[in-house]
């Protein structure tokens, strides 16, 4: 009998002593994210058993770019009691979203990684990288973060074959400088008209001022289908209306809201717009 | 029947004085409105294209932007300010008016159903119907329960409970959207706003606003014979129940009109014909003109102060007319604090 048990013991500790063997035993094995940005991080660099569960818009197609894949995972409100739930050994927040719920976590002793808002393409290859160290995937960090700026390469426009550009998103808010979406027009080719004309990045442009500035490319933040009353000065009559017809083109908030993998996807999309709007002038 | 009340007061050059005053005051109003905005734009030049048919961007903002915001204030001031002198006289109220007791907050959640719900997308029509046809529910309900004659604590607890009603189910519709903006957009329902509205909802707001305008003027000669008691507006030949029934449609025409597109605008309709009052010689069917021109005064000059205001983003209309008119209803019921009892 005694053998048995010695056999027993021995065979736990061996088992112990695999999972304990590094890289593994520093990954955690319990995560949940309670922010969207860091959902579509984990699914990418994380192994599916890593994650407990992600947050709950991760499945929404409006906002999420792996709507689709999220279904797999359970998904919380982001509430401290449901968090704990799952015991997580690692939980996912944003820096600024959340904060009853991430400091009740912190002070119970959850290891909490906040993400940052990016505002530059090093903010953004940062991130993914701080976020694959913490998840013990370093390689698949590296192999995103270099697939990424593949993509985003681009030769350079000249300054004056560069159409100018306004974004305009519901209830006529802009974007000027100092956030990644400045970044990311610039890249696609364009002159942002905000930041050129001093605004701040996220100030209200009156629909006046538009009209006034009239911009080569109406760059629309594309929200969702359903109805709000922020969403209808996008499509006030006087936008189809402008004597010299602007190029309206309309960005899935989902490809650049995280300031994540997804941007070029963005970049993309406006490269296209430029070209139009080059081709007409 | 006006002739002689005017010989009574002695005053009809007076009166017709008072309605040139207004007018002169409601056209400058109307044109500031038009000339102040948020674009670099030369008023005169824009003016000028815009008259000469010329297509470029002064004229587009003047027609597109500018034209259906002042035309909005203009007209749904008008019917707040009809509406509130017409309450007044028939419910022999002072407080009634349609933001008190319901009626606005009720055609806000009538809105907000076809809005949020997308039947509004479907056909634009549909909004100024959810408007009217929740407003008149109100309008019903509040006969029923208040009566004609209820006294002032009747008519405003039950103006109470519809407006909290309204309110809440206004909020619980914005949360049940999908789109995250939704949430923030009781402010919109609750304060009332014209803001980049366009030529589209003048266009969807405008014929129920009139027409609901026609039916409150003509109740203006019953509610001169009302004045004098219900038996002798009976014996007159009055028939009451035709009066109510053109108040009711009436308000829920111009009210739930105005709020399908601008959110609900407070104290216009409480505010003006107290103003007024005076200067008719307490005359019910004199009071309705000067207090529709002075609600679209009022309401266009709250529009173009927080334009002025270097708030970001803008304030929303209702915030303005409350910070007038709640103390004005303030110092009423300071007045009437012995009747109420």
């Amino acid at each position: 009998m005694p053998g048995r048990w010695l056999t027993y013991c021995l065979a736990a500790l061996a088992v112990l002593a695999v999972a304990d063997a590094p890289p593994a035993a520093a990954r955690p094995q319990h995560i949940v994210s309670i922010n969207l940005c860091a959902d579509q991080l984990l699914m990418r660099l994380a192994d599916p058993d890593q994650i407990a569960s992600l947050s709950y818009f991760s499945r929404d197609a409006s906002m999420s770019n792996l709507a689709e894949e999220a279904s797999a995972f359970p998904r919380n409100r982001g509430l401290a009691e449901e968090v704990m739930r799952y015991k997580p050994d690692m939980v996912f927040a944003g820096r600024y979203t959340k904060r009853m719920t991430v400091d009740l976590l912190k002070r119970i002793g959850v290891d909490v990684v906040e993400l940052d808002v990016p505002r530059s393409i090093p903010d953004v290859e940062a991130q993914i990288r701080r976020v694959g160290e913490a998840l013990g995937q370093e390689a698949r960090a590296e192999a995103m973060v270099r697939e990424m700026e593949a993509r985003l390469a681009t030769e350079d426009v000249s300054a004056s074959k560069r159409p100018s550009a306004i974004v305009y998103e519901p209830n006529g808010y802009t974007v000027g400088a100092g956030s990644i979406i400045n970044v990311l027009i610039s890249l696609a080719g364009l002159e942002n008209l905000a930041a050129e004309k001093g605004l701040e990045s996220y100030s209200r442009l009156p629909l006046e001022k538009l009209v006034a500035l009239s911009p080569d490319v109406l760059v629309v933040g594309d929200y969702r289908d359903a109805p709000a009353v922020a969403n209808e000065i996008l499509h006030h009559p006087v936008l189809s209306r402008m004597p010299r017809p602007m190029e309206i083109v309309s960005v899935p908030q989902r490809l650049w809201m995280c300031g994540g993998p997804d941007i070029f996807k963005a970049v993309e999309v406006l490269r296209q717009a430029a070209d139009k709007a080059r081709a007409r002038q | 029947m006006s002739e002689i009340a005017l010989q009574a007061t002695g005053s009809a050059a007076g009166y017709r004085r008072l309605l040139g005053i207004l007018s002169l005051t409601l056209l400058v109003a109307f044109v500031l409105s038009l000339a102040i905005g948020y674009g670099p734009f030369d008023f005169g030049a824009a003016l000028h294209s815009a008259l000469s048919g010329k297509d470029d961007l002064g004229a587009l903002v003047f027609i597109e932007i500018r034209l259906p915001r002042a035309i909005l204030g203009l007209f749904v001031g008008f019917a707040l300010g009809l509406a509130g002198a017409v309450m007044q006289a028939f419910l022999r109220n002072p407080l009634a008016e349609p933001g008190i007791i319901g009626i606005s907050g009720a055609a806000a959640f009538g809105a907000v159903v076809i809005f949020y719900s997308g039947l509004a997308a479907v056909s634009s029509l549909l909004l100024p119907i959810g408007g009217i046809v929740a407003a008149l529910a109100a309008g019903l309900l509040l006969f029923a329960v208040a009566g004609r004659n209820a006294n002032t604590a009747t008519l405003i607890l039950a103006g109470i409970a519809v407006n909290s009603l309204a309110g809440a189910l206004v909020s619980l519709v914005l949360n049940l959207s999908p789109n995250p903006f939704a949430a923030t957009e009781i402010m919109f329902w609750l304060m009332g706003s014209f803001a980049d509205r366009s030529l589209t909802h003048v266009a969807i707001a405008l014929p129920p606003i009139v027409a609901g305008c026609i039916a409150l003027f003509l109740t203006s000669r019953a509610l001169d014979a009302l004045a004098l008691g219900e038996d002798t507006a009976t014996s007159l030949g009055f028939d009451l129940r035709i009066t109510r029934a053109l108040l009711v449609g009436g308000v829920a025409l111009a009210v739930g009109g105005a709020v399908a597109v601008s959110g609900t605008i407070g104290f216009v309709g409480l505010v003006v014909p107290h103003l007024l009052r005076p200067f008719v010689a307490y005359r019910p069917s004199l009071l309705l003109p000067a207090s529709a021109l002075g609600g679209a005064i009022l309401t266009l000059s709250a529009d173009i102060a927080v334009r002025l205001l270097p708030t970001q983003p803008e304030l929303k209309l209702g915030v303005v007319t409350a910070v007038i008119g709640a103390p004005f209803l303030f110092s009423l019921v300071w007045r009437m604090r012995g009747d109420l009892r």
